[in-house]
């Protein structure tokens, strides 16, 4: 406990130090919102890393590599490529050329002013007011779980506790504040994310013979598992198989597709001022993700070995089942108190610079977005930061009320949720906004509409995991899904993108081009 | 090898491949951009 106050105390001191040079450095609007777009590579690449790698990443996705297997490598490969090259060269600087041309300030405002429409700002920062909650509530999930089970509270009392430090930070200072923190919070992170997978493969006896090990464990995989297509720590699911189709479409390719429509992350492309800045900063984003996912799902699949030489038990088991505890209770176990202490506060890290970016998304969604496009018809007022805490403030009692009420071992789930909703409705209007200038308003606008419908229609009545809690489907057909064997276990972004990239496509070459003048000033840099 | 192995094999090479790709890129365009 001591060491838990000590090493807390310390982390909170310099957290709150640098909160405030940012908070004093924050004059501007501009200065709010996007750091006044002159963010150092380093700083934009610790920032966009911990902010995209949080808690979720490390305890539930760690969770679900502890009961998966390496087939999650797949994960941390499509972070790094899809998450970082891809999301930085591909998108990444049309974003900073696109939203310096047109002084777009959020992700919504870039998307609404490319497209010269107030509605796909407005509705964009309605999807992100309402829905990014399932996505904050899963960090702090995952922090209060390894809370739960290290300091033997109630996991509502810690869920509260941490949820009310994580407000207080938020709501005080803009960008500046976060980028600064984050990259302390993000350095913090890499090096016991580092020590931790040193001191794993170690104690396994080394990678050949951690791997050659798990592989013996493939007998003792629970028969329900095996029935569905688990293969093995270290082998792929069966083809086809409901493992298989869960692991792909949802945990790999929801998460690793999902990244590009992330309005929090997109966002920090806007605070560069050259490219020179974003070319800079990608092999620092790709090995701070390598040495945070790739080692937290390694180190999520040895677990089972150590469980095994310890306990005679796999990690699901010794968890009852609940894949958020695996990480909390292995380090709990396996290390000294001291080392669980310096975790928690890591954790803390993770938690509060992703939750705070998401925060500040949510903020100006709701001022930005929704009140002063949507609401007001575009008229500045001066109480934009005011209604920025706002939405800060209604995010948190969002966030209070799914992570009181969501059930255990969700946190992989939530995130994949909210990732394939981004994917599903920003993608297609995102890149060809930014790629293709006969790209319409018309299309953009039925895309949008038809990826968030179709991927809401595909959850509530097909994607058993989350159709069988809401219940929708269970009162109006009497069924829990309307779709057998594969339809039941496919991720609804694999239906709802593609249907939203046709419709932008078709409607696109027979409506109307948006205005030539709009399409001057977004391609002016480009 | 079977082909599931293959997979899993990718997965593990992939990774800290393209890793390696994305600091070449960087370093390859250090100083282009501005």
């Amino acid at each position: 406990m001591l060491y838990l106050i000590t090493f807390t105390l310390i982390y909170l001191a310099i957290t709150i130090y640098l909160s405030y040079l940012g908070f004093r450095k924050t004059i501007s609007v501009s200065d709010y919102l996007l750091a006044g777009r002159q963010v150092h590579p380093v700083i934009m690449s610790l920032s966009y890393g911990s902010t995209y790698i949080s808690t979720s990443a490390i305890i539930g996705f760690g969770g679900i590599s502890a009961l998966y297997g390496f087939t999650m490598s797949w994960l941390a490969f499509l972070n790094i490529f899809v998450g970082v090259w891809l999301a930085f060269v591909l998108f990444g600087k049309r974003t900073r050329k696109m939203g310096k041309a047109l002084d777009a300030h959020t992700f919504p405002e870039l998307l609404g002013r490319r497209y010269n429409s107030r509605f796909i700002q407005g509705f964009s920062g309605f999807i992100i007011l309402f829905f990014m909650p399932f996505y904050t509530s899963a960090i702090l999930i995952s922090i209060s779980r390894f809370i739960e089970v290290y300091l033997k509270v109630p996991f509502t009392t810690a869920f509260l506790v941490f949820l009310l430090i994580n407000a207080c930070y938020v709501i005080w200072g803009g960008l500046k504040g976060v980028l600064y923190t984050s990259v302390f919070q993000g350095a913090i992170m890499v090096v016991v994310m580092v020590v931790v997978g040193i001191t794993t493969y170690a104690s396994a006896g080394g990678v050949i013979n951690a791997h050659r090990e798990l592989m013996s464990l493939t007998e003792i995989i629970p028969k329900e598992l095996i029935i569905n297509g688990h293969r093995g720590f270290i082998s792929f699911p069966e083809m086809g198989s409901p493992v298989w189709w869960t692991v792909i479409t949802t945990f790999i390719l929801g998460v690793g597709i999902g990244v590009l429509g992330q309005p929090q992350l997109n966002v920090r492309f806007m605070t560069l001022k050259s490219d020179r800045e974003l070319n800079r900063s990608i092999p620092f984003t790709a090995l701070y993700i390598l040495l945070t996912t790739g080692i937290a799902f390694a180190v999520g699949v040895i677990t089972n070995l150590m469980f095994y030489k310890h306990l005679k038990i796999l990690s699901i088991e010794a968890v009852a089942g609940n894949v958020d505890k695996i990480i909390p209770l292995y380090i709990d176990k396996f290390y000294p108190q001291w080392f669980v202490a310096i975790f928690l506060v890591t954790l803390m890290a993770a938690a509060m610079s992703a939750n705070s970016a998401q925060f500040h998304a949510l903020g100006a969604s709701l001022s930005r977005d929704i009140f002063e496009q949507a609401l007001l018809k575009g008229k500045s007022v001066a109480e934009t930061t005011i209604i920025t805490r706002v939405g800060i403030v209604f995010s948190i009692f969002a966030t209070l009320i799914l992570g009181l009420t969501m059930p255990e071992g969700t946190v992989a789930k939530a995130t994949a949720f909210f990732f394939g909703l981004c994917g599903s409705t920003f993608v297609p209007t995102y890149f060809f906004g930014l790629y293709w200038k006969r790209a319409t308003k018309t299309a953009a606008k039925a895309s949008i509409l038809t990826g968030f419908f179709s991927f809401l229609f595909w959850t509530i009545f097909f994607h058993e995991s989350e159709s069988k809690l809401l219940g929708i489907c269970r009162l109006l057909f009497g069924k829990d899904t309307l779709g057998g064997h594969p339809f039941n276990v496919i991720d609804p972004q694999i239906f709802a993108l593609p249907v939203s990239c046709i419709v932008f496509v078709v409607l696109s070459f027979f409506t109307k081009p948006v205005d030539e003048g709009v399409l001057k000033k977004a391609f002016r840099h480009i | 090898l079977a082909f599931t192995d293959i997979l899993i094999f990718l997965g593990y090479v992939l990774t800290p491949i393209s890793t390696f790709f994305c600091i070449l890129y960087g370093i390859l365009n250090w100083n282009k951009g501005v």
